[in-house]
């Protein structure tokens, strides 16, 4: 007779799960024995949260449920940073722990905590599987709901005894998400009439539109409708980013042509966006004299920071493919372009150091339109949202709404799973790798081609450009000038590395990158006190973009 | 602004806690609540008075819409159901 944990994994694989990123340990270990006779294929990370984090990534990359599993206590906890991140950024992702038999659940047990309520504000919905004949059930919900409407992680949480228990119940199948619902007619109505009316509209495309898989409905729309595309952080991609109509990223690092169309807008159409405030600085001075159309899945996104005037909740392929709207814009669309042009990127930094915006750029475009970059979190972060190009919102894996610095490694294990043919590209630096450096191992064993450009300023350098501009220049704990060196350390783990000092060095560098057959990581030592701009100070209106309004 | 919240949940682990601190975290306070055997078993009435200074309780009642614990929410105004956002709730 089989037993829960068998009958657990039976049921991933019905749920078609291919590969499950984790770390085993006493509460979890029938899960790990039942694994043996498995067809899943596990990767085993060097810590918890490199599972969850490449979940995660695998999650978005290929569109799938991601699934990472960890033992109860510290496994669990060590889990909660990746969780929280999936439910910021909406990432499908199922989290499993093992949990301490339910006789002793209660009494502070050995390696006991109660992770379903440390996570239950950071999960869109947790179980407690405490009785064998649920597993089949819970499975399938838990695959349906991380993945239907707005997406998110599920944790379930498994006693050990209740993995150990003899069975003979089979999986149940697969339960297809619902479609979302079409949003209301009349409201498509409303919106057709504002957009069509409008003389400076403004699309403000999110992350919802690529994990809506609604890419082809978007771009339909914005060719029907030649209006001026801005993007945030995560929607970098729902068109190419070389698209004439696109203005670029809008918000505190973003570009000023999209700041500038956005304030002067009178008809903002926000589809799969979420008004978050590294987009709209001061929120009451955002787009201040637009009406607002807002299309979401998620119907309690629709006028939770600013009033809509049109809410189009529901599914955006058929809220985009319902709209015809041809507004006449030749002006302001003119005027959007001028602006753009004006502030194009500038690359002609002074020195002959390595300028971090240039180098991206550079090999952004060696690298081409089947590259998939992931990144950590800083001011590398915002240098490739700003310079590299992207032709899909696949290619581009960021955190962010969490800001989970040691994002980036574990990302690109999990997109390298998803396609094992993918290239793959990680930027980080010199503070985020050493949140989840362990994961070299993870890429060595695997033998993962990942290429890893660190960017290397010897410190902390978003907090030490904060410190300088908003905390009169009292550096605080940023120094990271005593780190190892980066080349010895991926040496160590078994990664071929070089060192890149020198402006000059540059294009062998992307080359040497880009040819070496697996892995291979590229330390890139720029100027300390370079700092990322423009910049929209914390708090203040989008309008106020300080440093130069070029790179 | 005070609110009056009326939910039925279906019982199970941290149905409660998930929706009180789903409550909570979106910045309302809880004044009163009061709960009790809905119909079958299986569920629990909710009443809850909430307050926010500065919050939407649409949207609120719209974001714990979405918990899967919750088979119905309503909002009401002292004793009107203005508001049916999921299911129903048989005081509406």
């Amino acid at each position: 007779m089989a037993t829960g944990a068998a009958l657990l994994l039976n049921a991933l694989a019905r749920e078609g799960v291919e590969v499950v990123f984790g770390y085993p340990g006493g509460a979890i270990m029938p899960v790990y024995d039942a694994l043996v006779d498995s067809g899943i294929k596990h990767v085993l990370v060097r810590h918890e949260q490199g599972a969850v984090l490449a979940a995660d990534g695998y999650a978005r990359s290929t569109g799938r449920v991601g699934v990472c599993m960890a033992t109860s206590g510290p496994g669990a906890t060590n889990l909660i940073t990746g969780i929280a991140n999936a439910y910021l950024d909406s990432v499908p992702v199922v989290a499993i722990t093992g949990q301490v038999a339910t006789p002793v659940m209660g009494t502070d047990a050995f390696q006991e905590v109660d992770i379903f309520g440390m996570t239950m504000p950071v999960v869109k919905h947790s179980y407690v599987l405490r009785r064998v004949e649920d597993i089949p059930r819970v499975i399938r919900d838990a695959f349906r709901i991380a993945a239907e409407g707005r997406p998110g992680p599920v944790l379930i949480d498994l006693p050990k005894d209740v993995g150990a228990a003899a069975t003979d119940l089979e999986p149940l199948g697969s339960q297809p998400s619902d479609l979302p619902q079409a949003p209301e007619p009349a409201a498509l109505v409303e919106a057709a009439e504002l957009i069509g009316a409008a003389h400076r509209p403004v699309l403000y495309a999110g992350g919802g539109i690529g994990i809506a898989r609604a890419t082809d409905a978007f771009r339909d729309f914005v060719s029907t409708s030649r209006i001026p595309v801005v993007s945030t952080h995560k929607g970098l991609g729902n068109v190419p980013t070389t698209h004439e109509l696109f203005l670029g990223m809008l918000g505190m690092h973003g570009n000023p042509a999209a700041n500038l169309a956005v304030q002067d807008a009178d008809v903002l159409i926000t589809v799969g966006a979420r008004f978050d405030d590294r987009a709209t600085g001061k929120l009451d001075e955002f787009a201040p004299r637009a009406h607002v159309v807002h299309m979401d899945v998620d119907a309690s996104e629709v006028g939770k920071l600013r009033h809509a005037d049109v809410g189009l909740v529901g599914c955006l392929h058929h809220a985009l493919g319902n709209l015809e709207v041809q507004p006449d814009i030749d002006e302001w669309r003119a005027r959007c372009l001028l602006n753009k042009a004006r502030c194009s990127w500038r690359y002609d930094a002074p020195g002959s150091g390595v300028y971090a915006p240039a180098l991206l750029r550079k090999l952004s475009e060696a690298a081409g339109d089947n590259v998939t970059i992931t990144c950590d979190v800083g001011q590398h972060q915002m240098w490739v949202a700003q310079h590299c190009h992207f032709q899909r919102p696949e290619q581009h894996l960021t955190s962010g709404g969490l800001g989970t610095m040691g994002y980036g490694l574990p990302a690109a294990i999990g997109v390298q799973f998803g396609d094992p043919d993918a290239l793959v590209v990680t930027v980080t630096g010199d503070g985020s790798i050493m949140m989840n450096i362990q994961e070299l191992a993870t890429i060595r064993r695997y033998g993962l081609p990942i290429k890893i450009v660190l960017i290397d300023n010897q410190c902390l350098g978003m907090v030490r450009q904060w410190q300088e501009l908003f905390f009169a220049e009292r550096l605080s704990e940023v120094d990271l000038s005593d780190n190892p060196d980066f080349v010895d350390v991926a040496n160590a783990f078994g990664v071929p590395a070089f060192h890149v000092d020198t402006r000059a060095e540059v294009d062998a560098a992307i080359e040497t990158l880009l040819t070496t057959a697996g892995p291979v990581l590229a330390h890139v030592r720029i100027d300390p006190a370079a700092n990322c701009w423009p910049l929209v100070p914390p708090g203040k209106s989008n309008s106020t973009m300080l440093g130069r309004a070029h790179t | 602004m005070k609110h009056t919240l009326e939910l039925h949940l279906q019982r199970g682990d941290g149905a409660l806690v998930r929706t009180l601190g789903l409550i909570e975290r979106r910045g309302f306070a809880v004044n009163s609540l009061s709960t009790s055997p809905q119909g079958v078993d299986s569920e629990l009435a909710l009443v809850v008075e909430v307050e926010s200074a500065h919050r939407s309780v649409d949207v609120l009642t719209r974001q714990i819409a979405k918990l899967y614990d919750v088979r119905a929410v309503s909002l009401t105004d002292v004793d009107e159901c203005i508001l049916v956002l999921k299911g129903s709730v048989a005081a509406c």
